[in-house]
């Protein structure tokens, strides 16, 4: 037996279509109905779809978290502290790279204590606009806010083309936006403290 | 005989320690998807019905299929995103870059828009990332209270400049993407 036929309201019909006041009530009934009959089908598509690879991913890359310890990175955050033209990248891709993949979004933000404070608004500013282009291949880093990504790719999907070029790119574009972000931000800081001062 | 004793409790410790911390990260993950994810897809899902089945659909994408399928048209959305007093409102929970990637998605499905638009679009709805958060970010970076002051309006000036710019570095290096030869 067919399950969808059992939905209510939206049964094949079989009689004549009604008509008048109450045929009028009816036809708004199914109209009603199908919205959330479709948006039914959507979810069911989601949760089929997405959910079961996250949660896996999810449990391996926690477990993986785990077994390293988040603490392993302190090191990195003390390099990106140093001065000079070389430590940009580690500061404003590496660094918020790595403590975006390992302490995910929020927590990633705590690794700002390793920096002076000029670098922090830049650190943040660097690391906060990660945590969604991550999300194309590490979805465990903000679950949360998938739907950035998920979103547009969906329809990618539907149009039955492969989401790795779409997600690595996106990767990609990311890092050299947070690289820029970070210089930038870090540039207006330095001219505001000063002001400031 | 201690030796052996010794080794059998070590070997046994770490298993354990091991199977321990796999289970407790599949518990996370659930949670994390119990409570984060499903439901925001059913709120997802609801739009998405409500699209798909009513007329919204058609004046949605009207008003999008212009805006979102031009360059021009990607720059002025992330500019909008970007105005220092509009990107904190925007940015709680990142619902509204959600929701119109959301509606963007549906309408690359549908072809309304090119589908290598979709990668300049993910930069041009999401320039406001984080902008509500920045004191507290700062604040779990252990920044002292002068650091915010000057940190809130700097990154949110850097975002005027950085959010088109990043459409438009995206928009180059989304040639070749999904284009039929």
């Amino acid at each position: 037996m067919n399950f969808n036929s059992l939905v209510l309201l939206s049964a094949e019909a079989t009689v004549d279509k009604p008509d008048g006041f109450l045929g009028a009530l009816a036809t708004g009934a199914e109209e009603f109905i199908k919205i959330f009959n479709e948006g039914g089908k959507v979810f069911l598509s989601l949760m089929g779809g997405i959910l079961p690879t996250l949660i896996v991913l999810l449990t391996a890359v926690n477990a993986l978290v785990r077994l390293i310890g988040p603490e392993k990175i302190e090191n990195l955050g003390k390099a990106a502290a140093r001065p000079g033209l070389r430590w940009y990248p580690v500061r404003y891709m590496l660094l918020p790279f790595v403590s975006v993949f390992v302490l995910t979004n929020p927590m990633a933000y705590t690794m700002g204590r390793f920096l002076p404070e000029r670098f922090k608004p830049a650190f943040y500013d660097s690391a906060v606009s990660f945590v969604h282009p991550i999300l194309g291949i590490f979805p465990h880093a903000n679950p949360g806010e998938l739907f950035v990504y998920v979103g547009i790719a969906t329809g990618i999907t539907q149009l039955g083309y492969g989401l790795g070029d779409l997600a690595v790119r996106y990767l990609l574009v990311g890092l050299v936006v947070i690289f820029i972000r970070g210089i930038l931000t870090e540039v207006i800081t330095a001219r505001m403290m000063k002001k400031g001062a | 005989m201690s030796a052996i004793n010794n080794l059998i409790v070590k070997v046994g410790r770490s298993v354990g320690g091991v199977v321990g911390t796999l289970y407790q990260a599949g518990r996370d993950s659930v949670d994390t998807v119990i409570r984060n994810v499903i439901p925001f897809m059913a709120f997802i899902s609801f739009i998405i019905g409500l699209i798909l089945t009513t007329g919204i659909g058609d004046w949605i994408a009207q008003g999008l299929k212009g805006s979102a399928s031009t360059l021009p048209g990607l720059l002025i959305i992330s500019v909008i995103c970007a105005i220092p007093l509009i990107s904190p409102l925007l940015g709680p929970g990142a619902v509204i870059a959600q929701i119109v990637g959301t509606l963007l998605g549906v309408e690359i499905g549908k072809g309304n828009i090119p589908a290598q638009y979709s990668l300049p679009a993910l930069f041009a709805i999401n320039p406001q990332v984080g902008c509500d958060f920045i004191p507290v970010g700062l604040a779990l970076g252990e920044a002292e209270p002068e650091t915010v002051e000057v940190g809130v309006p700097a990154v949110l000036f850097s975002r005027l400049v950085t959010g088109p710019l990043s459409v438009v570095i995206a928009y180059f290096a989304s040639f070749g993407l999904y284009s039929s030869k």
